[in-house]
């Protein structure tokens, strides 16, 4: 589980990411110098009858230039298909949020085109 | 062995890319007739798709041509993008057109973007040959003229390169997914 106090972007304090495709993924929005905060903000999916929170979703990303959360997902399949579900009720709930999920396919082709062919091939196939 | 054997389908025939850069050039003719626009190229990618562009454009422009460093380049050593080659124009008060082979994460053009703003030109437009939507992260861009939607597949050909070969294909196709593993 990642420190979720920490926040980070390029000129502060590298936070402690989850998995090494969240480290890869800050490292390509650095180069470019996008601006981005890590796990910054949790969003409740449901709560028990005394009102706690019971299920939230956590994006890995905010980019706050563009105002758009990323959700890296290298999972295995049974995982994504939970985390599908997560993501249908956060739009339900927050439709103004605007979100976009990068399945392990899409991460690794994202890997591959910039050359990473090594880096794509330890990132799990779903 | 010939370079087209590594590819798996054909996307877009030469045939279709020449008509839709037709099509292209003659919207850009039409928007631009009053401005005498710059045409900002980024090596090496758009090389083909500025020559053919610009061939077939019918007003006064001119062009220049910019290179970045790209994410996991050997020469990216430093952690951030680093121009390699800047305009030789200045574009203040210019009416500018990035041309583009692909947009896809969206990140290099808005690098490029960025930078151009810093040099307040009059207006700023992308016209890109191929657009892949799907992966897109950056998605605020100014597309004004777009050639073809690509899925989220490796393409290679007319200009665009699996390290470094297949630009000189005349046609955009699919890489085969055996020759990126052989790569790893």
């Amino acid at each position: 589980m990642a420190d979720r106090t920490d926040q980070g972007d390029a000129a502060t304090t590298r936070p402690r990411f989850a998995h090494e495709s969240e480290a890869e993924f800050a490292r390509l929005l650095d180069f470019y110098g996008i601006r981005w905060e890590y796990e910054p903000r949790s969003f409740p999916l449901q709560r028990d009858d005394q009102g706690r929170v019971v299920e939230s979703f956590n994006p890995d990303f905010y980019l706050p230039e563009i105002d758009l959360y990323i959700e890296l997902t290298t999972l295995k399949q049974s995982l994504v298909t939970k985390k599908n579900r997560k993501l249908r009720r956060l739009r339900e709930l927050y439709p103004n949020i605007r979100v976009k999920i990068f399945y392990g396919r899409d991460y690794r082709s994202l890997l591959l085109k910039y050359g990473l062919a090594k880096a794509a091939a330890r990132t799990p196939s779903v | 062995m010939a370079l087209a054997d590594d590819i798996a389908r054909v996307l877009f025939t030469e045939v279709q890319i020449q008509d839709r850069i037709r099509t292209m050039a003659a919207q850009i003719s039409r928007d631009y007739a009053a401005t005498a626009p710059l045409l900002v190229s980024v090596l090496k990618g758009a090389l083909y798709f500025m020559a053919d562009l610009s061939r077939a454009i019918t007003i006064p422009i001119t062009v220049d041509f910019m290179a970045i460093t790209s994410y996991g380049d050997e020469t990216a050593s430093t952690g951030a993008v680093r121009l390699i080659k800047d305009l030789d124009e200045k574009i203040t008060e210019r009416h500018v057109l990035l041309v583009e082979d692909i947009i896809d994460t969206g990140l290099t053009a808005d690098y490029l973007l960025r930078t151009l703003r810093a040099r307040d030109p009059a207006s700023l437009n992308i016209c890109t040959l191929l657009d892949k939507a799907a992966r897109r992260i950056v998605d605020t861009l100014p597309i004004q003229y777009r050639g073809f939607e690509v899925p989220d597949e490796f393409v290679v050909g007319y200009g665009l390169d699996h390290r470094q070969l297949y630009r000189n294909l005349p046609f955009i196709g699919v890489l085969k997914p055996e020759v990126i593993a052989a790569a790893r």
